[in-house]
């Protein structure tokens, strides 16, 4: 499975992630969840961006909050909206927002 | 060009989870796909007319006529909508309103299917 | 003649958000849905419950008492009234201390033949990848 998971918080309320292990992940970082892209807690990226799979982080949502692409971490690809929609029928056969 | 089928439950003001729905089905319309956007929950907010457009406050209405114009076929769960008080009488123009049997048979020919859920 | 497979994921607990109670409702939907299709075509609703999920399974809800609402497991009973899978990832009740006993499990008394199902987290997995779309709850 070709899986693209969209992930909208930085605090998640659920483990799904996690536990999704599909043959191909692509996360892609949308709303708060860009400051998985930008942040280092005490120095520490994400741990998100640990997981075997292709980042993404939407420019507009970046830009929204302040986040210049420059602070973006260099795994993970800054996107436009019409990019995501490529990538969604082209690179993925599912979605899971979680 | 593909169907993108895209569920959004999440309410108008507050999270951005229907601006982002709105705004992916701009840019997937754009590309030439598709696109059934299917609010249900507190989501069916966004088929109600005459939002006025605050600028603190998610305003959805006119990008949204502008992408019915341009083929965007959008639904609300009728049930829902009617729970919250929203009649026929307040809704857009335009904007569909059927049992939740629509969103499951948009799913049926979908090449895409994005839920995103509720708050 | 075609079936398109959803998978409804439900991983957050009853009440406090709509969600649980949106994708039974949505799968319930599924018996109805021919009207929109042609004759033969199909779509199924099967639902996993993982994760904080699995607590909307629990057994004698009393939501009608003290809300006026529908409780879960009544959802979930109409859910196997109108043949729906229903799985519950096994090592997540276990995790709350939760065992089948404490779930409902089927709807005999609305004639119902299905019942739920306590599989481990790795069969839930492999349904995931059988279903044509994924829908997150």
């Amino acid at each position: 499975m070709k899986l693209a998971v969209f992930v909208s918080d930085y605090r998640m309320t659920v483990d799904t992630l996690d536990r999704l292990s599909p043959e191909k992940m692509g996360i892609i970082l949308v709303q708060n969840g860009v400051y998985h892209a930008t942040l280092k807690e005490n120095g520490t990226p994400s741990s998100i961006l640990n997981k075997s799979a292709e980042f993404y982080a939407l420019k507009e949502d970046l830009e929204t909050r302040g986040l210049d692409t420059s602070m973006v971490d260099s795994k993970v690809k800054v996107i436009t909206l019409g990019e995501l929609v490529d990538l969604m029928f082209n690179d993925y056969e599912k979605t899971a927002w979680i | 060009m593909g169907k993108l089928t895209i569920g959004c439950f999440a309410s108008l003001v507050g999270s951005l989870n229907l601006d982002f729905a709105v705004k992916l089905s701009a840019a997937a319309i754009e590309k030439g796909h598709t696109v059934d956007l299917w609010v249900s929950g507190n989501g069916t907010m966004l088929s109600i007319k005459d939002q006025r457009p605050f600028k603190d406050y998610s305003h959805l209405e006119k990008p949204l006529k502008e992408l019915m114009a341009k083929g965007l076929t959008v639904t609300a769960c009728e049930a829902c909508a009617e729970a919250r008080g929203y009649n026929k009488d307040v809704t857009m123009e335009g904007f569909k309103r059927h049992s939740m049997d629509w969103y499951l048979a948009s799913t049926f020919d979908a090449d895409r299917v994005l839920h995103i859920g509720g708050e | 003649m075609a079936t398109t497979k959803l998978g409804f994921i439900v991983q957050r607990p009853p009440y406090k958000s709509e969600n649980p109670k949106l994708a039974l409702t949505h799968a319930i939907a599924t018996q109805s849905v021919e009207v929109y299709l042609n004759e033969g075509d199909m779509v199924t609703a099967d639902i996993a419950f993982i994760g904080d999920g699995v607590l909307n399974c629990k057994k004698d809800q009393k939501a009608m008492d003290y809300y006026g609402l529908t409780s879960t497991d009544q959802h979930i009973k109409m859910a196997l009234l109108v043949d729906i899978n229903i799985w519950v990832c096994k090592e997540d009740l276990e995790k709350f201390g939760l065992s089948e006993d404490d779930l409902v499990l089927d709807a005999e008394e609305f004639g119902a033949d299905m019942t739920v199902n306590v599989v481990p987290y790795s069969e839930i997995s492999k349904k995931m990848e059988e279903m044509n779309h994924l829908l997150f709850f």
